[in-house]
């Protein structure tokens, strides 16, 4: 599939978004696994939209490109906002997930639902860069 | 993403459609908190949901603290399965009462 590029801003999560869709449809996912990659990439985008570059006031684009191979779907998002590793976070366990919603701090929720939802999650900073890569293995996925 | 708010008796009944991401979820968020009457019954029918992400997530958290503050009651209708996935896997499905019709939804509140 040809790689998007889109200005950096909340806007264009929907294009981001039916992106995932188009490219999961080309792989044959099922509907489960591709929500989960659609969610997935929908996260991290927003949060180098909203962090990366909005709250930081930088303006910029954000790409993103679809692979398929016989095995696997990888999508690669790439963006010159601040370096941020989605990973380095502390991401919340069963002790937190099973707060009751009134103590519950949400930070955290999403990078959460990227781990759940990909096969495989990784993040490198290169050439000034921050590459997110998503990969779903398509055996027992369709 | 659209939302459509009525009031039926002492209940609020709002219509969301579309995907609720960190674009939309504060606009949803903002229009429920608006549409609360003083007896805090609202219905959520998300029937036509297809994606919410980790801030319509957030705006749920929101939602149903302001109204367990004020001891009301909130339901979801017609929830999917992916976005019941996406509730469970996060603890969130635990504290909402999830119904398949309005109707059920609306014998929920009472």
């Amino acid at each position: 599939m040809m790689s998007l590029c889109l200005p950096a801003t909340l806007d264009s999560l929907d294009e981001i978004g039916k992106y995932v869709v188009a490219a999961t449809s080309e792989a044959g996912l099922d509907t489960k696994p591709a929500y989960g990659l659609r969610l997935a990439v929908d996260e991290i985008a927003t949060n180098i939209i909203t962090h990366g570059y909005e709250e930081a006031g930088i303006d910029g684009n954000i790409s993103i490109s679809a692979e398929l191979t016989a095995s696997t779907l990888k999508i690669v998002i790439e963006d010159t906002g601040i370096p941020f590793d989605p990973l380095s976070r502390k991401l919340p366990g069963e002790d937190i997930l099973n707060l009751p919603l009134e103590e519950r701090d949400i930070g955290g929720l999403g990078i959460f639902l990227v781990l759940k939802g990909v096969d495989d999650f990784s993040y490198v900073f290169t050439d000034g860069k921050n590459r997110n890569i998503f990969v779903m293995n398509l055996a027992g996925h369709n | 993403m659209t939302i459509e708010t009525k009031v039926d008796g002492i209940n609020v009944i709002a219509t969301v459609t579309g995907e609720i991401d960190g674009k939309s979820a504060p606009q949803v968020q903002s229009e429920l908190l608006a549409a609360l009457q003083d007896g805090n019954r609202l219905l959520v029918d998300m029937k036509g949901v297809t994606f919410l992400s980790s801030a319509g997530l957030r705006m749920l958290l929101l939602l149903y603290r302001q109204i367990a503050a004020k001891k009301g009651k909130v339901v979801l209708v017609g929830v999917s399965e992916e976005i019941r996935d996406t509730m469970s896997m996060t603890g969130f499905i635990n504290f909402f009462t999830l119904s398949d019709s309005q109707e059920e939804g609306l014998k929920a509140l009472s």
